[in-house]
């Protein structure tokens, strides 16, 4: 126990030097999975036979397969039509693409969880249907969809490890190295799994604040 | 001679409020009693301290002159059945296997075995035709009168009801009610809290009005209805439509 | 030319199939076993058992599937030799374990508590009541939520690539390096193959849900 607390304290701050690239990946594919993701749901929602068949494919191929395997496709794959990008981009576009596939039907099961008493609403006060849908349902929606968004949001924090397996430097690939030059793998990967642990319960923390701040009076789930 | 069933100044607390204050009653074999008075003056938690449901803080229940315990609960419970106010069916299981699961599980009956006796009961009840409906597949009529069969299936001494029919719409209140009739006129040893006035009339041996966590008289049904002792009891009459007023 | 390679290449990706869904298998088993143990210890168990059963669930689901796979293999390998496969079980078995013992933890409170107190009211001690009333309506409504659980899984098997299990996405990585390129299509192939696998499960499971599903039961709720 004392040589593992001595271990972390001498390696931590070297594990922690490659966060910045760990939260980057993180943030930047959450992003990008939001964007696109509001996009396929709108595509699934409101598109028309074209368009929801693709949203609908994209969906359920990046839901269907391991995200590894889309991984090596993005990043050994597309450099034989061309397409080159370094680690981190790969890994980037990966993340952010599979995250998209599941946050679309996150938006999309909260847009349709709103009872279609409100749209009516607002067309009988006056609004058109864009005015309806961005200014009562949207804003309705985005609040159900909040929890759900949180347990994406510490999933995809927990899966920018696997950038680790085409050679982008985060924490884990940095805890791999520390052990190949230690020969201490159980306690690297221990150390590893602390800061993960604590990383994710910091970020469920920060996001369930979010989430009671955002809540509407009696309207649950 | 012994009482069948001796129930010996319970007292029951929840936190600080205590709901019995020192509860008292017994039946002997073959007489049913309605306990009746207004909500929340202990009535189900007595009936659910006699099989412990909810255990009793302190006092004694005796079924024989053989005292209740955590120790012997489960076996004394076949022997003090109860039926509960929602029912409470078992869900996954027909109305035919709610009655076989306690035979098979408990008293190690074969399959086909139970099954028979489950139709017996189910037929005791007027049911023989619902044997394979879910519990969703039946009325709230339906549903208590299984739940009856199913406490009978288990040869009980003391039946026990819990507002039998207050969780029934009106208009299905008598087919439960007619059931338990005929169980009192057959014999069976019953304790029911219920407001059916016209079901204590019929078939009680007497009356046991509880009044804030005590009883307060208890009385043939004839004599409670047409002149209590007790004022808590004439408002009680009162404000359920049987007092002079009605 | 494309397809001749892929054909050559069958009885390998089958192969690595055949190991992931022996990987599958066996890490729901385990999550299955230990999950149903562990959700009714939570539920019924006393004081201490619950809140290991709550660090155990916040452990194990912080922690990046990768990192569990490192820590399991090289980790223990620190103290005796493990091979890969059964470090995947292990590493990847205790992750299901706390997510089942969250699903059938969530579908024990779902049951009614008079289902319970009937039980016991005619005589059933709680250890019976929980076998015959409780489980069986519990694990009806398991199933549903149980799939993703499958998917999400099966997905995690190609993890285990990490630390050389030779399952499908690492015999797709062999293939691509003996026949120097076709990168695309061989892991078009495989995650063709995990698609598969991943709709056929989801039918069966489907299947199984509607099969056992009781009138009338769970729909309100």
């Amino acid at each position: 126990m004392t040589d593992f607390l001595s271990f972390a304290v001498e390696y931590l701050p070297e594990i922690l030097a490659a966060l910045p690239v760990t939260l980057g990946l993180w943030v930047l594919a959450m992003i990008l999975g939001f964007t696109l993701g509001l996009l396929l749901a709108t595509g699934r929602l409101y598109g028309n036979r074209v368009v929801y068949g693709l949203s609908t494919a994209y969906v359920e191929i990046f839901r269907g397969t391991p995200m590894l395997v889309q991984m090596f496709f993005i990043y050994l794959g597309l450099p034989e039509i061309g397409i080159v990008l370094d680690p981190f981009l790969a890994a980037f576009v990966a993340i952010g693409m599979n995250s998209a596939a599941y946050q679309a039907e996150y938006f999309r099961g909260a847009v349709r969880s709103v009872p279609p008493g409100q749209m009516m609403a607002a067309r009988a006060i006056g609004m058109t249907r864009m005015e309806g849908f961005r200014s009562i349902v949207l804003p309705q929606a985005m609040r159900r969809v909040i929890p759900q968004w949180t347990n994406e949001a510490i999933l995809e924090l927990k899966y920018t490890s696997i950038a680790y397996a085409i050679g982008v430097s985060e924490i884990t690939a940095r805890a791999e190295k520390i052990g190949n030059t230690t020969f201490q793998f159980f306690d690297v990967f221990l150390l590893l799994a602390v800061i993960y642990v604590i990383l994710t319960g910091i970020v469920a923390q920060v996001l369930q604040i979010v989430e009671s701040r955002t809540a509407i009076p009696g309207v649950n789930r | 001679m012994a009482k069948l069933l001796e129930v010996e100044d319970i007292r029951k607390s929840f936190g600080s409020t205590e709901v019995l204050k020192g509860v008292s009653l017994s039946l002997d074999r073959g007489e049913t009693k309605v306990i009746m008075g207004s909500s929340g003056t202990g009535k189900s938690t007595l009936l659910r301290c006699v099989n412990r449901l909810d255990p009793a803080d302190s006092g004694h229940v005796r079924l024989d002159g053989e005292e209740v315990t955590d120790a012997n609960v489960n076996r004394m419970r076949q022997r003090i059945a109860f039926v509960f106010q929602d029912f409470n069916l078992f869900l996954h299981l027909s109305a035919r296997d709610n009655i076989t699961i306690g035979l098979r599980k408990l008293r190690k009956m074969s399959k086909a075995d139970a099954r028979q006796r489950a139709d017996r009961e189910l037929d005791r009840v007027g049911l023989s035709d619902r044997a394979d409906n879910y519990p969703s597949q039946l009325s709230g009529g339906q549903q208590q009168r299984v739940s009856i069969a199913r406490a009978l299936a288990m040869d009980p001494d003391v039946l026990l009801f819990d507002e039998p029919t207050s969780a029934l719409d009106p208009e299905l209140t008598g087919e439960v009610v007619s059931v338990m009739q005929s169980l009192a006129r057959d014999g069976m040893t019953m304790l029911v809290v219920s407001h059916e006035v016209g079901f204590a009339r019929r078939a009680a041996d007497a009356v046991i009005f509880m009044d804030g966590g005590h009883v307060l008289e208890e009385a043939p049904p004839k004599e409670f209805f047409s002149a209590p002792k007790h004022d808590r009891a004439r408002q009680f009459l009162t404000a359920i439509g049987e007092g002079e007023a009605a | 030319m494309i397809f001749d390679i892929i054909i050559d290449h069958l009885p390998y990706l089958f192969g690595g199939l055949w190991v992931a869904i022996q990987l599958l298998v066996a890490l729901l088993a385990v999550g299955f076993v230990l999950g149903i143990a562990l959700a009714l210890a939570e539920v019924y168990g006393p004081r201490p058992l619950r809140w290991f059963g709550m660090a155990f669930e916040r452990v194990f689901r912080g922690i990046p599937e990768i990192v569990l796979l490192l820590l399991f293999f090289y980790g223990l390998g620190d103290f005796y030799p493990i091979e890969p496969f059964p470090a995947a079980v292990l590493a990847l078995g205790l992750r299901s374990t706390a997510y089942q013992s969250q699903i059938f933890r969530g579908v024990i409170q779902a049951v009614p508590r008079g289902q319970m107190q009937a039980a016991r009211a005619i005589g059933m001690s709680r250890a019976q009541a929980v076998q015959n009333i409780v489980l069986p309506q519990a694990l009806r409504q398991a199933i549903g939520p149980w799939t993703n659980e499958f998917s999400s899984e099966l997905k995690a098997t190609s993890l285990a690539y990490v630390i050389g299990v030779v399952e499908l996405t690492r015999q797709g990585r062999y293939i691509i390096s003996s026949t120097q390129g076709n990168i695309l299509v061989v892991f078009a192939v495989i995650a063709l193959m995990y698609f598969v696998v991943n709709w056929l499960g989801n039918r069966a499971l489907y299947g199984l849900e509607r099969r056992y599903a009781i009138p009338g039961y769970g729909e309100t709720r």
